[in-house]
């Protein structure tokens, strides 16, 4: 034992760390970057899902430089995406927060209400929104009409249904996130608060000043997770509105989908793809970056 | 956050506090009670105008229908199996990478720590095909392990872990270092069960995923002794018509399992007492 | 030692847990060399009883067990084309269409298919040369739906005898008009379908879009540009809601709220009418012809046959029995199929008269249709033949863009043209 310790010592830790990444290493390997190069060999071929799969080098890359319907698809991701993350954010951190506070009552019951739309599958998702936002026989534009206003085109107009899907994916998504708050919230020591109540703070400071710095960590990862999974939304974007009111809404994942997959243009989808793979590293690396300079 | 208890200033808090969580639960629940309910409504009930909340004819046969419209018990077991083992699975894994991640400082730890975040950036349709290749070189083509084992890496996992052990002191390894203990040994013996919040929180995510997921296990399973709960759903839609009142039950009633795990895990979230290991 | 004991138990489990997934389930499917039961897969959210009952009848007649597989619609194609590349296809199947990625895989159907005592229609076949490929279950047929109680109460009357139909002006009018006295929201609801427009453009005397004679789309005729012209026209919010086209509404639910006075679909709605529609009369009637006298003919399942070694025989042996003419018939009318095989007499299960009547209407329509009906079917066939895929649901994607005022109809045309032979190598 003293020898393994004193050897540690001299290696810094390499096979422990190594042991305990091994398994997800592995799994790497064979189910991330084995299948991702295939498709990245892809993306240099025209491939079309039969048959061979003829070189044609920077071709499908250089199309997709000068492909309008893409970068409009990019800015729409973008607009959907700063929608929704500060709002899922703070959704989710607001009920995390009422949901492990002493005070509020019901909460048991409270839990599953705010639980139960993250398990609803998009299809549904989708029926029940449009009974609701539906234009021409929602309930909301049924009440609207009752109370003598105009209906409005919660579908056809491409900003409204937009806003739509912000509110469904949020809805949908709080669960998610609200789960890693609570449990985040949960790991802050009480002894901080007490020490906080001694010296008269309100609950707004004890908010800002002991639980937000202690949840710093989750809360970058739920922005960082959210954003990424915002980047790559549009099952609810088909579901609710089938990327519409036309192609408006098409979010990037969409467009990569009925352009490249459903057109049997594998290569031009793969391209596509690993474009947007570094606009996400990309975007990663900016939040990465924009924390670290938060923190010092 | 248990705080002193009987301060004078506890009631108008409970109000508020009451009052803007339940309010947030009607916002969030109204949508759901109209699926819940119509779960109830007889097929021409469902889309009829002017619209109704409630059902005039409430029914059982969506449920008594999507119960016999395909093997709903078979499928359920099927859907454990591949929940259970990929969640156990999910877990140990998650939480000794994210260990690794948040207590080494090596550099290719970080660079691996870039790669796992990489497998969230590509749509899963480019993937999926090359993938189904490997999943069938590697001979777990038609099996529940098929199923099961792509899906145990998940960067989510990862990170939550990281992030948890981000916040624990160093002091405690630092403690254990000195005790003599190994490096594994103290992550199985101090660390990981002070990340039970942790390990509950994934293993219902984890959940979550496998009892969803779709596409992916209906093209890796042929029989429909191994099909999963999410393809005997699919198949009440059709090419050109959904059947939306068996839908809507069926969805219901694959819910159930998945609350009832939630509510037992989430307790234990909720009583984790971890801040006695924590203190600083 | 490294590892404590207690760490040596979670490895443990991990371990235990791994393996037993990995053995328990990795038995995979039954061996080779056992013809005493074959895979049949399809899919239907409905219709499976036929094929069960049929199934029971052949293991009685053949000791064969047919094992049926219902394969969700969403993701069946994908599933076929995996399938193909892990040599792990069904002994038989019905599938909404022939790859080109395992059609070489077939076997030749040509002894069922021409047998006399089947009087199976032999346009309907897919054949290539003189080996047949598929024999579809059954056809479908496009065609229009109203909401019967609507014109009755505004008195207003339709045709019931499609040698005698309207136009589209007419029936819009009439639509217009019921509509207006019966305070109904829309005259129309039309299924979001690639599919479903040819019908719209073949009875406005459009021949939509076909393969030239270099295998390529060709551009479409005037007719066809001006159908779809007025196509986005009447999508304004009054003689038909823009969201059905634009934004992904369910034109079936808006139908059934009872607000729309009519409903652009086919002959797969009826058995969900029957069931579904209990607050109001509805009735099939004539698709309008302005002139052309016209529906879109699509096949249903194809059945094939693999040629999986020794279990080849017995899967020819299941289409065999299925499409001999008795036991076609018991299928049909269970599962409500619009027959390919001709001199049947058929009584459909339906209890509402609506309901048979619809289904002695599409029997009648597709008898008086133009043949340019199946010509979308028939330009698949081509494509397939030629080793070539082409998906045609850009149509909608396309038209949806018309619609809503992203493009004008000469780019659309061209996009939709340019869109399909991208496909073709």
């Amino acid at each position: 034992m003293v020898f393994s310790a004193s050897r540690r010592r001299h290696n810094s830790y390499t096979l422990a760390p190594l042991i305990l990444i091994s398994v997800n290493l592995l799994l790497f390997l064979t189910f991330f970057v084995w299948p991702a190069i295939i498709g990245l060999a892809y993306s240099f071929t025209s491939y079309t899902g039969v048959g061979d799969a003829p070189w044609v080098g920077l071709e499908n890359y250089q199309e997709l430089i000068g492909d309008a319907d893409f970068y409009a698809a990019l800015l729409r991701t973008l607009i959907y995406t700063a929608c929704v993350v500060p709002l899922m954010f703070v959704m989710s951190l607001g009920i995390a927060y009422l949901l492990v506070s002493p005070y509020a009552k019901g909460k048991t019951v409270a839990r599953v209400i705010f639980f139960l739309p993250w398990l609803i599958s998009p299809i549904i998702a989708g029926v029940i929104w449009r009974w609701l936002f539906g234009e021409n026989f929602g309930l909301v534009n049924f009440v609207i009409t009752e109370l003598g206003g105009d209906p409005v085109s919660w579908q056809s107009n491409g900003d409204l249904s937009l806003m739509i899907v912000v509110i469904v994916a949020t809805w949908a998504g709080t669960a998610f996130n609200m789960l890693l708050f609570i449990a985040a919230l949960k790991n802050v020591p009480v002894s901080y608060y007490e020490a906080a109540d001694l010296d008269g703070a309100n609950a707004w400071q004890k908010f800002r000043k002991i639980t937000l710095p202690a949840i710093a960590p989750t809360s970058f990862i739920v922005m960082l997770l959210s954003t990424l999974h915002a980047m790559k939304e549009y099952t609810y974007f088909v579901a609710v509105n089938d990327g519409g009111p036309g192609t408006e809404n098409n979010l990037i994942v969409q467009y990569i989908y009925e352009t490249g997959f459903k057109r049997a243009q594998i290569g031009y989808a793969s391209a596509a793809s690993f474009v947007l793979l570094l606009i996400l590293v990309v975007v990663a690396v900016l939040q990465l970056i924009a924390s670290r300079r938060k923190g010092s | 956050m248990a705080v002193s208890r009987s301060r004078t200033g506890d009631l108008p808090k409970k109000i508020s506090s009451s009052a803007i969580m339940w309010l947030l639960a009607v916002l969030y629940g109204f949508p759901l009670l109209w699926f819940v309910v119509s779960s109830f409504k007889p097929g021409g009930e469902l889309f009829s105008y002017p619209l109704t909340f409630w059902p005039k004819n409430p029914t059982l046969e969506g449920y008594t229908d999507a119960w016999t419209s395909f093997d709903f018990p078979g499928y359920l077991v099927n859907t454990m199996i591949v929940a259970i083992a990929a969640t156990l699975l999910t877990v140990m894994v998650s939480a000794a990478c994210g260990y690794a991640l948040a207590k080494y400082g090596n550099w290719w730890l970080k660079i691996f720590a870039g790669c796992i975040l990489a497998t969230t950036m590509l749509p899963t349709e480019t993937i999926l095909a090359p993938l189904f290749l490997v999943v069938r070189n590697l001979g777990l083509y038609n099996s529940l392990s098929g199923v099961v084992v792509p899906a145990v890496i998940t960067a989510t996992g990862t990170f939550m872990f990281r992030q948890f052990f981000v916040t624990v002191p160093n002091d405690l390894l630092e403690a254990a270092r000195i005790d003599g203990s190994s490096e594994l040994s103290t992550f199985f013996r101090i660390m990981l069960p002070l990340s039970r919040p942790i390990i509950l929180t994934l293993a219902i995510f984890s959940f979550q995923w496998r009892w969803n997921e779709y596409l992916w296990p209906l093209i890796i399973l042929n029989e429909p002794s191994q099909f999963t709960l999410q393809i005997g759903i699919a198949g009440i839609v059709g090419a050109n018509n959904v059947n939306w009142s068996i839908l809507i039950s069926a969805s219901v009633l694959s819910m159930v399992p998945l609350v009832a795990i939630y509510l037992v895990f989430q307790k234990y979230v909720m009583n984790a007492d971890i801040n006695a290991g924590l203190k600083d | 030692m490294g590892i404590s004991a207690s760490a040596r138990k979670g490895w443990l489990a991990a371990s235990v847990v791994g393996a037993l997934v990995l053995g328990a389930c990795s038995s995979g499917s039954s061996g080779d060399g056992d013809p005493k039961s074959i895979t049949f897969w399809f899919s239907t959210s409905a219709q499976d009883q036929g094929y069960t009952d049929l199934a029971k009848e052949f293991e009685a007649k053949e000791g064969i067990k047919v094992e049926i597989v219902n394969v969700p619609y969403d993701g069946y194609q994908d599933k076929l084309s995996q399938a193909a590349q892990a040599n792990a296809l069904p002994d038989t199947a019905s599938v909404p269409s022939l790859d080109p990625l395992w059609v070489n895989q077939l076997q030749d159907l040509a002894s069922i298919a021409n047998n006399e005592a089947n009087k199976i229609n032999k346009n309907l076949v897919t054949a290539d040369g003189d080996k047949v490929l598929s024999i579809p279950s059954d056809v479908t047929a496009a065609g229009l739906y109203i909401n019967k109680s609507l014109f009755e109460k505004a008195g207003v009357s339709y045709p019931t005898d499609p040698a005698q139909t309207w136009t589209w002006t007419d029936f819009l009018a009439a639509a217009t008009k019921v509509r207006e006295a019966t305070n109904a929201k829309y005259d129309l609801v039309y299924d979001n379908s690639a599919a479903r427009i040819r019908g719209w453009i073949y009875t406005h005397g459009g021949t939509g879009f076909q393969l030239g004679a270099d295998g390529k789309f060709a551009a479409p005729d005037a007719a066809t540009v001006t159908a779809l012209s007025e196509f986005a026209k009447i999508n304004d919010d009054k003689v038909m809601p823009k969201s059905v086209w634009t934004s992904g509404q369910d034109p079936n639910a808006l139908f059934k709220s009872g607000q729309v006075v009519a409903y652009y679909s086919g002959v797969w709605q009826v058995a969900d009418f029957a069931d579904s529609i209990t607050d109001f009369e509805w009735a099939s009637v004539p698709a309008p012809a302005q002139p052309t006298h016209a529906t879109d003919i699509n096949l249903g399942g194809k059945m094939v046959a693999f040629n999986n070694g020794d279990k080849a025989e017995a899967a020819k042996k299941w289409i065999d029995f299925v499409f001999q003419p008795a036991n076609y018939t018991k299928l049909a009318q269970t599962n409500g199929y619009l027959p390919i095989e001709t001199g049947l007499t058929l009584t459909y299960p339906f209890e509402k008269k609506a309901a048979q009547d619809a289904f002695a209407l599409y029997i009648k329509e597709m008898e008086l249709a133009d043949p340019i009906s199946s010509s979308g079917q028939a330009n698949q066939t081509k494509l397939l033949l030629a080793k070539q895929k082409v998906d045609d649901a850009l149509i909608k994607t396309e038209l949806a863009k018309f619609i809503n005022g992203e493009q004008d109809v000469q780019k659309t045309v061209d996009a939709i043209v340019t869109g399909l032979n991208d496909q073709i190598k």
